[in-house]
């Protein structure tokens, strides 16, 4: 802060869980958009319906799948989820958005929002890490949360070799930037738990 | 047997029809079907799920809680984030048929149940008089632990009116509508829905009545 500590607003945890709730409601929906966008674009072929549920490449980040199973995570536990689904997107949202530039049926405006997601998935994880940072010194969250290193996080795409495509990628994004914003707010009225949360 | 059985007027059971998969709070779901023609028959209707990625086929856990030809899947049998593929079989003597398939993910299916206790009263403090309407969250909803985060919509108008003329309450569970006319009665609904989901259904009326009061501005211009 330029003007030292007493001339700006520290933000408090609850801005900072706010800030990157509202973030990861923003990509979400981003995501959702553009998840239908490319339904409706490919539905007349059907050829990607068949294949539809091949398993997303971050199946193997263990997420609990309900309300008890996420609050049954310890807080460490919790961010971490988070913050493995936020890494292990970095290459894959990076490679659709590529893809989708060089299809000519593609149009610019949906490849520059799988731009942004990408962006916006590079940012929510920073975000996430400040808000875990500000945890740790107000001793609200124990040290065992380690910044997790690029290799450990990093998921190949496909275990098969094949590369996903950019519906399956779509299709997986959507579903854990999803859960991202859910483990958060969960994770926010655990910690700060005011009004009604 | 296919001649007797036309001659008996009978025949295998229709088409049923999955209509709709809702989660009132996204802990638990319930689909409903509408049976087809029974083909003059007793006819049963079973409904089946398989989970994404799985192979397992299992029938549904509860067809009661939910009412007639529906099935409910209470706590442990919902999981979110993971597509149901749900399809209704209907036997009779004669055969069964099979539903066109459903794929749901609970997590896109949630509609709440109606905002409750919903009050409307008039505030007259030093001012024109307006109405504070306030109401609780669904009682099923539970928005304390972060796990559903639901907005509110209120909407108002007199009986005689058309319209309705709505308002966004956003997170707030009360709002106050100004500049309602003097000495009249209105009706006030109010509705929720979670981030990403449906609306619930409005909430039945609640009626309050504007005192006969003589506006601000005009009071002024009148003296």
């Amino acid at each position: 802060c330029a003007h030292g500590p007493s001339g700006c607003h520290v933000p408090s945890l609850a801005d900072l869980f706010d800030r990157v709730i509202q973030h990861s409601a923003r990509m979400h929906s981003l995501s959702n958009d553009l998840h239908s966008e490319f339904f409706q674009y490919f539905l007349p072929s059907k050829n990607h319906i068949g294949k539809i549920y091949r398993k997303c490449h971050t199946s193997s980040i263990l997420t609990p799948n309900g309300k008890e199973n996420a609050q049954k995570l310890a807080r460490e536990e919790l961010t971490e989820v988070i913050l493995k689904l936020l890494l292990a997107w970095r290459d894959p949202l990076f490679q659709l958005h590529q893809s989708m530039a060089h299809q000519q049926d593609f149009n610019s405006f949906s490849s520059n929002k799988a731009l942004e997601m990408g962006d916006m998935a590079h940012e929510l994880r920073k975000g996430v890490e400040k808000v875990a940072e500000k945890m740790r010194v107000l001793g609200m969250l124990g040290n065992s949360v380690t910044g997790l290193s690029a290799a450990e996080a990093m998921l190949p795409i496909s275990d098969s070799g094949e590369a996903m495509s950019d519906y399956d990628l779509l299709y997986c994004f959507r579903r854990d930037s999803n859960k991202v914003q859910n483990y958060l707010k969960i994770l926010k009225c655990r910690i700060v738990p005011e009004h009604d949360c | 047997a296919d001649l007797i059985s036309q001659a008996a007027g009978v025949s295998p059971p229709g088409k049923p029809r999955l209509t709709s998969c809702r989660s009132p709070e996204k802990e638990t779901f319930t689909c409903w079907w509408e049976p087809g023609d029974d083909g003059g028959l007793p006819t049963t209707y079973a409904l089946y799920y398989r989970l994404e990625n799985t192979e397992t086929v299992k029938e549904c856990p509860d067809y009661k809680t939910a009412g007639e030809n529906s099935c409910f899947f209470d706590k442990n049998a919902t999981s979110l984030w993971v597509n149901y593929n749900i399809t209704v079989v209907a036997t009779n003597a004669l055969g069964r048929n099979i539903s066109e398939p459903v794929e749901v993910d609970v997590v896109y299916i949630v509609q709440p149940n109606t905002p409750e206790n919903v009050k409307a009263v008039v505030i007259h403090e030093d001012r024109d008089p307006f109405v504070k309407v306030s109401w609780d969250k669904p009682r099923t909803a539970d928005t304390r632990s972060g796990w559903i985060t639901l907005h509110y919509q209120l909407r108002v108008k007199q009986e005689e009116d058309k319209e309705w003329v709505e308002y966004d309450a956003e997170r707030q569970k009360n709002y106050n509508v100004f500049s309602l006319h003097s000495d009249r009665e209105y009706m006030v609904q109010v509705r929720c829905k979670p981030d990403h989901g449906f609306w619930s259904e409005w909430t039945q009326t609640t009626y309050v009545k504007m005192p006969n009061y003589i506006p601000r501005e005009r009071s002024l211009w009148i003296m």
